[in-house]
């Protein structure tokens, strides 16, 4: 299946500068010399977020600048290296810096690749101790480090006449490493002038170089001499325009983004075609159609008189129309990488160099994106080109193809508003959360007439009486309807997936195949938006540490090539996500030994799941290296935390040497939950219903005390702390015996608890309202919700009231 | 012509001066800034808060926003505390947030100008001076002249979240 990763580009843009936000605000308020820990996680994570999600995206220029970043942070986090102001300086610079190059990326001004560099260079300093002041030794390093030209312009200085220049990156297999890449470069050298941009360090010789090389054309020799040491997709070349001689000599030569060689539809192949109009200048940048001599066609079939099309950058929706009006093909473009931070904003030069408008006045011939009627080889096609993915019509945004759209990809990241002929509209998430806040509203004010007419008894008219009961139908019905605009297949998150698994299998040297398995599954749009992050932490944990390489996998009698199932599905009211791999398992003893290094409380009396669930505890990591993948130890905090937030928990099964299978379950939406009711006293608490395992009314004597502190229940032959809310929330109580009352056996993060409580009451779905918008966090309390006869009631904490029991439990044993 | 200048003066007074609401907490009399008021509403019993102060009563639904309700008789130390249907609670709308305040009766709107309120001697402990903006006087009643929303997110009332209340509560 193809996937075109644009889809995602806004929300990967939003979630970027969320944590690019929040970033920059913890700096400011850090106190640099004694700086609060969770602060400084907190910028690390969010610093890793910012690298994770662009490594997925392809945007590599960010992603190495946040990983010089991330290293520093990270030292500083451990406490290597104190922190000083000039760091936080640095910090807010290369705040700045990714800010710039995300906007560059939205289609704004590209970054300097000067000042890249230099931040760059400077993080590294600080990074090595290299006592430095923020002043000249740092602007000598840049220079020396990026010789290239200020973005944006057409020349670089070094670039003598006819030359043209030419990014070369690969990541070279583990064979060809070392021998075959420098023989590659010193091949390089015979045809032109190269410089090393960028290459992995000297003991890890599989990693991402980055070549430039000057010569008048690219050799034919190079990309065989690639194919041969570097995967048939880990490397690209592509020209670097701000080395161009001039304007008009200028084509791209594009190959597929790595990663993504095997698709064989429509992808930016971009190649100079000169025999299309007969004109030595004249290139069309498009997709080759299934048939190659297509191609041509749509750009060039009228009077090319120097025309050239020019499409650069987000190519989707120009070319999509464009060729399907020639012959009903239609290019599907991959993402292409982005831009390297040398190459000027490929916009302003698409506009600089694309004539097509005043040529179109001239004489007649176009440009690839003005919808002209006259000739009708190129005119936009009529109707959008069939796209194959489902959920195109959930998610009108930025990408739709329609026509209208084209004469827009000149800036494609402002072709936000797509024009009429869809069936969709795009509202914001705020006027549907407001509606459905009005909604719950009107539901509660329902169950309160319903409840007075109850009370009425026989003075109710029956008219009034009907005409309730119509009313609550209705408002079902109505909040139903509003809270499905919110609900979004999970093929939003999962689609994403695959981009990922093959680019980090490649990476790593590992064949992994990725299964989905129930993509339609719906459930809220905000937990969609959030789960992405932590299911991606998850499955790079699985690639990177689960499965196992090759050649391990072949010599263990495995199939060589590993696989990683995401599996959701409904149960109940919940969506359970399964990240599943066949890969090496959970080394229950590796776990226990590094948590012994650690300092935390561990025995091996503990059941394998809460050894498991240790491998979520802050800076755990049992990686034997730190790899720019994982290994750090913060995604794994970072995804529980995330999930939790969500009102979600995960858990962990796995058996060594079989595999491993983390089951996230989630709460269909944010807003609603399934409860129970329990009454304490004169009290109502809601119970949220997903930890509920059951409930029982004990007998006398079921009840036993520890050390005559800490009680315990016998079920099913287990002991189980007893909480017994009441006594925790010092509140009366109508019963005085545990007989009278019931125990709820609740189940949090795989620890159990028996609850006690006077009575059960009912079970409701409530809508979730915060406590903290005019409170504050309240101990054992997760938020709040309104009943049908208006009053509050409390949503109890499951996971702080276990809590409180284990500690119980311990202050007794 | 002092006649006229007198008027002028008073005329910038009334310009420069705001308008309060004035209730009753026992025998004294309290002015907040009405602008903080959002609404006067009757007493209903509140939703406890489980290990909460006693002077927070609970929290109460208020068109389907979660409010917290506090006793000021309660946290004034005041003798008589009791809740009647004329019991008033008033939704004050302070640092983004809603609280509801329980208070004996409400009195009157009043015009303060900034000259009219005079500096509060210093009292002795039983309540922090540093809420109390001044003393007015009206029609000879003497008005504590008090800075509602600097009381309110102190952290003696305890309503907002701080690292010591977290603290205090995870113990």
């Amino acid at each position: 299946m193809s996937i075109d990763m644009t889809q995602f580009y806004q929300v990967f843009f939003e979630e970027s500068a969320e944590h690019l936000a929040e970033m920059e605000s913890l700096l400011l308020g850090l106190d640099v010399l004694a700086p609060e820990p969770e602060d400084l996680n907190a910028i690390f994570r969010a610093a890793h977020s910012i690298k994770g999600s662009s490594g997925t995206f392809g945007f590599t220029d960010l992603a190495e600048l946040t990983h010089v970043l991330e290293n520093l942070l990270d030292k500083i986090r451990k406490n290597e290296i104190p922190l000083r102001a000039e760091m936080v300086d640095a910090f807010l610079e290369t705040g700045d810096l990714l800010k710039t190059m995300l906007a560059a990326h939205q289609g704004g001004e590209a970054a300097d690749p000067g000042t890249v560099a230099a931040v760059s260079q400077r993080l590294q300093q600080l990074t090595d101790g290299v006592e430095g002041s923020a002043g000249t030794p740092v602007t000598a390093a840049a220079g020396a480090a990026a010789p290239a030209a200020p973005a944006g312009e057409a020349v670089a200085p070094s670039a003598g006449p006819g030359e043209r220049g030419f990014c070369i990156e690969f990541v070279p297999t583990a064979a060809s490493a070392s021998h075959g890449v420098a023989g590659f470069v010193a091949e390089l050298g015979r045809h032109g002038r190269v410089e090393v941009l960028q290459q992995p360090p000297q003991d890890e010789p599989v990693g991402f170089w980055s070549l430039r090389l000057l010569a008048p054309a690219l050799p034919e020799s190079v990309r065989e001499q690639l194919d041969f040491i570097a995967e048939k997709d880990a490397w690209r070349i592509e020209e670097d325009r701000s080395v161009g001689s001039d304007g008009a000599a200028a084509f791209g030569f594009f190959d597929d983004a790595p990663g993504l060689s095997d698709e064989t539809r429509g992808y930016g192949f971009f190649d100079p075609l000169p025999e299309a109009g007969g004109e030595a200048e004249a290139y069309g940048f498009f997709a080759p159609l299934p048939e190659p001599e297509a191609a041509p066609g749509p750009g060039l079939a009228g009077d090319p008189e120097g025309a050239y099309g020019f499409f650069d950058s987000l190519p989707a929706e120009a070319a999509a129309p464009a060729s399907a009006g020639a012959d009903e093909g239609y290019g599907f473009f991959e993402p292409l990488p982005a831009p390297e931070p040398a190459s000027p904003a490929p916009v302003a030069e698409a506009q600089a160099l694309s004539p097509a408008q005043p040529l179109d006045a001239e004489d007649g011939s176009y440009g690839f994106f003005e919808p002209l009627p006259a000739p009708p080889a190129a005119a936009p096609a009529p109707q959008p080109p069939a796209r194959q993915l489902p959920e195109e019509k959930h998610e009108p945004g930025p990408q739709a193809p329609v026509p209208a759209a084209a004469p827009k990809v000149q800036k494609p990241g402002k072709a936000v508003v797509a024009a009429g002929g869809d069936s969709s509209i795009r509202v914001s998430v705020e006027k549907v959360d407001q509606l459905i806040n009005l909604v719950g509203e009107l539901v509660i004010t329902q169950a309160m007439l319903l409840q007075t007419v109850a009370q009425m008894q026989e003075a109710a008219p029956e008219r009034l009486v009907n005409g309730l009961t119509q009313l609550e139908r209705n408002s079902r019905d109505l909040q139903e309807a509003v809270m499905s605009i919110r609900m979004l297949p999970i093929s939003f998150v999962f689609s994403r997936f695959p981009r990922v698994v093959r680019d980090l299998s490649a990476k790593l040297g590992k064949q992994v195949e990725l299964k989905t398995i129930g993509d339609t599954t719906e459930l809220d749009k905000g937990l969609i938006e959030r789960i992405a992050d932590p299911l991606t932490h998850l499955i790079r944990n699985s690639l990177d540490h689960g499965i196992e390489s090759p050649e391990k996998r072949a010599a263990l009698g495995k199939n060589p090539c590993g696989t990683i199932t995401l599996k959701a599905s409904h149960q109940g009211g919940n969506v359970v996500i399964e990240v599943g791999d066949d890969g090496a398992g959970l080394n229950r003893e590796k776990i226990l030994a590094k948590a012994r290094e650690k300092g935390l409380q561990v025995s091996e009396q503990m059941t394998d799941q809460e050894v498991f669930a240790l491998i979520f505890e802050a800076g755990f990591s049992t990686a034997d290296q730190v790899t720019d993948v994982s290994g750090r130890g913060v995604g794994m905090d970072v995804v529980r935390r995330n999930i939790q937030e969500l009102g979600g928990r995960i858990e962990i099964e796995s058996m060594l040497g079989i595999g491993t299978r983390m089951t996230v379950r989630l709460p269909l939406t944010l807003a609603i939950l399934d409860g129970m009711s329990v009454a304490v006293g004169d009290q109502t608490y809601i119970l949220p219903l997903s930890y509920v395992m059951e409930s029982l009314q004990p007998e006398p004597g079921d009840i036993k005390t520890l050390a005559n502190q800490g009680r315990v229940i016998q079920v099913r032959g287990e002991y189980l702390p007893v909480v017994v809310l009441h006594e925790i929330f010092n509140i009366q109580k109508a019963v005085t015996h545990f007989n009278q009352g019931i125990m709820v056996v609740l189940d949090a993060d795989g620890a159990s608890a028996a609850l006690f409580v006077d009575a059960l009451v009912g079970q409701h779905q409530v809508v979730i309202k915060s406590l903290e918008a005019n409170y504050r966090r309240v101990q054992g309390i997760s938020g709040a919700t309104i009943m049908g006869d208006g009053h509050v009631a409390l949503i109890l904490d499951v996971s702080a009231i276990v809590g409180m029991g284990k500690q119980q439990m311990q202050r007794a044993a | 012509m002092e006649a006229m200048q007198a008027a002028a003066q008073r005329g910038e007074e009334e310009l420069a001066s705001s308008e309060f609401l004035t209730f009753t907490l026992g025998q004294e009399e309290y002015a907040i800034d009405i602008l903080r008021v959002q609404e006067i509403r009757g007493y209903e019993p509140p939703t406890l808060i489980a290990n909460a102060p006693p002077f927070i009563k609970g929290v109460i639904n208020l068109r389907g926003i979660i409010v917290p309700i506090v006793d000021l008789r309660i946290k004034f130390h005041l003798p008589l505390v009791e809740y009647t249907p004329f019991t008033v609670v008033i939704i004050l709308n302070v640092a983004n947030r809603v609280v509801g305040v329980v208070v004996d009766s409400v009195s009157d709107v009043i015009r303060l100008s900034p000259a009219q309120i005079r500096p509060a001697p210093d009292f002795s402990a039983s309540f922090d001076t540093k809420y109390i903006q001044g003393l007015a006087t009206a029609e000879g009643r003497m008005l504590i002249v008090t800075d509602i929303e600097q009381l309110m997110v102190s952290r003696e009332m305890d309503l907002l979240d701080s690292p010591d209340s977290n603290g205090a509560a995870a113990h």
